[in-house]
């Protein structure tokens, strides 16, 4: 015999209540790996979506805040309200090399799906993509290149035919998978888009690549006196969209953490309730001669299992989980504002750590109360319990 | 003084909700070591009251307690737990074993209590189950075995280590007689190795068999 074996046998004795109290933390344990999962999982699409955009300098029209910058890296819609001379004067000056981009939306039956105007071939070039089947448009031509994501959302294939506002796309090549947002987006030449969306030769925001990164803030200098426009570097706008990845992130974990504490509050209840029950046990134990501290320590360690068996299992659920449920949060309408982060990152070894500790934590937090309530009856009274 | 069990003008009343209950009125009362004593009486007189004094399972509201030389009635909780642990062995009616543990896994609790490796702990419970006649059912549940059984495991487990006293309440009184039978038969045993032995019981028949009888009455010794 040893206090261990009083344990499993008080975990096992009442089966029912045990497998519900440790659902109760797996479950809180598990929404917080997905939460923190989901969290990770943005930011690193995030930094990836930025290198990806291969630019140094972005023109955005005045005014923007870092809700509207966070798209610029998911290829949502945004307003076209940069105008064609501000581009043309961009354009102008020395050593900037300049990408227009037009977001707009559209709807493939009932689902939304981001449509973005570029210029073909400069962007294929600056970001690099390969196209895995078919062709890409050329400007003029009424025909679209498809993200991976979106080629597979929509079941799309080359020779699809898309409606954009009424006006029938082609479907010409699909995209490699990039990683990033652009998976999820149909791109169209940017004059056909101007053209079909009315925008008046207008479009949303321009990348920059500059000539000599040394000399950036002078281009943005050179750009804020050419245009009536606003400019940031990418490191910035990084920043600036990291800052609110990480409020999503952070309330996110937040929630996870209030289902963590529901969950403490069900380890208190299971624990008090098991005081009652046992209480002619705890009484014959401590006829026996069992000290108080002997029936608190023999309390706070079933409180504690709870922690360690529901931290484990809900790790291990909780990665699994956020494999599954990432992708379909950043597919489902209410919930895109997390952007294309289709795939998850499984928190870090140090994060683990430290969940599981923060399980066990909370679970002998929880304990202590009824361990204490435990501890505290007297022998006598406990005995003549019927 | 150290070879007895000594109550002086104890007086022991229960704070229940409403009004306190006086369950002992001023008891004294001395009990040689090695003796065979009977606690007999109507219920709800103090008999149990007494015995849980003797075992220091409770402490007296007034008066002096003093058990094989140890003061209880002045002891801590955990002086008390300890003195439970190794000084006396509690059996009680309803037998009490703790289910969903193994027979010889009940007697071994006191052991662990005191200490005992699990090796020295494993050792002793087959000796104390050979003792009682129930080797052969160590691994089995308490919900296997009969009241007769049952009631063996316990006394087994009350000797578990090796304790100068052995404090009985109403043993036999949930048992049938053939069943009465083989743990007073037992308990005379031990008696004539010389372990002290003081049993609550309803029964005449069975205060007979003890050296000496004290009736409670009203919370006082009749």
């Amino acid at each position: 015999m040893n206090d261990l074996r009083l344990v499993l046998r008080n975990l096992f004795g009442s089966r029912s209540r045990f497998a519900l109290t440790l659902t109760g933390i797996t479950v809180g344990i598990t929404a917080l790996v997905v939460m923190m999962s989901l969290g990770g999982g943005l930011r690193a699409q995030i930094e990836r979506q930025a290198t990806d955009l291969g630019a140094n300098l972005i023109v955005t029209p005045k005014g923007w805040c870092a809700y509207e910058q966070v798209k610029v890296l998911s290829g949502d819609r945004l307003p076209d309200a940069i105008l064609p001379a501000d581009v043309e004067a961009i354009e102008a000056i020395d050593g900037v090399a300049v990408l227009p981009y037009l977001t707009v939306g559209s709807a493939i039956g009932n689902e939304p799906v981001a449509v973005t105007g570029i210029r073909v071939a400069d962007t294929i070039a600056a970001k690099r993509w390969s196209v895995a089947e078919g062709t890409a448009p050329s400007d003029g031509e009424s025909g679209v290149l498809a993200g991976a994501a979106a080629a597979e959302t929509f079941g799309l294939t080359v020779g699809d035919e898309v409606v954009l506002r009424g006006e029938p796309f082609e479907v010409l090549g699909v995209i490699e998978p990039t990683g990033t947002g652009d998976d999820g987006v149909l791109f169209a030449p940017l004059d056909v888009a101007q053209r079909v969306y009315e925008t008046d030769g207008r479009v949303s925001f321009l990348s920059v690549s500059v000539a000599d990164i040394t000399e950036v803030d002078l281009y943005a200098q050179r750009i804020t006196d050419a245009a009536n426009v606003a400019v940031i570097s990418d490191r910035q706008l990084l920043a600036s969209v990291l800052s609110v990845v990480d409020t999503v992130g952070t309330t996110l974990t937040v929630i996870a953490a209030v289902a963590v504490l529901t969950a403490a509050f069900g380890i208190i209840n299971t624990m008090l309730m098991a005081t009652l029950e046992r209480r002619r046990e705890i009484g014959i134990l401590k006829s026996l001669g069992s000290s108080n501290g002997r029936v608190f320590r023999v309390f706070m360690l079933e409180a504690a299992a709870y922690g360690v068996l529901g931290g484990i299992v809900g790790l291990l659920v909780g990665t699994a989980a956020s494999h599954v449920i990432t992708p379909l949060i950043a597919e489902n309408e209410f919930t895109a504002f997390v952007g294309g982060a289709r795939v998850a990152a499984v928190p870090p070894v140090a994060d683990m750590v430290t969940i599981l500790f923060g399980a066990v934590l909370v679970s002998v937090l929880s304990g202590v109360y009824p361990a204490w309530r435990a501890a505290r009856l007297a022998p006598v009274e406990a005995i003549s319990y019927e | 003084m150290n070879d007895r069990l000594t109550l002086r003008g104890v007086h022991k009343t229960y704070n229940g909700r409403s009004v306190p209950t006086p369950a002992l009125r001023g008891v004294d009362l001395d009990i040689e070591a090695g003796t065979f004593t009977c606690v007999i009486g109507p219920s709800g007189h103090g008999k149990s009251t007494l015995l849980h004094l003797l075992g220091g399972l409770d402490r007296p509201s007034s008066g002096e307690v003093h058990v094989f030389g140890e003061d209880l009635a002045n002891m801590s909780d955990l002086q008390l737990a300890r003195f439970r642990a190794r000084r006396v062995g509690f059996v009680f009616q309803f037998f009490n074993l703790l289910k969903g543990l193994e027979v010889a896994e009940n007697v071994a609790i006191p052991m662990m209590l005191a200490g005992l490796s699990p090796r020295e702990q494993r050792a002793r419970a087959e000796e104390l189950l050979e003792a009682v006649g129930l080797s052969e059912k160590a691994h089995a549940r308490p919900s296997e075995l009969s009241g007769g059984q049952m009631q063996r495991v316990a006394i087994a487990r009350a000797l578990a280590n090796d304790p100068d006293a052995l404090l009985l309440d109403e043993p036999t009184g949930n048992l049938d007689s053939a069943s009465e039978a083989e743990i007073l038969g037992i308990l005379d045993g031990l008696h004539s190795a010389g372990r002290t032995i003081v049993m609550v019981t309803h029964s005449q028949d069975i205060a007979r068999r003890a050296e000496r009888v004290v009736e409670v009455r009203d919370g006082l010794i009749a």
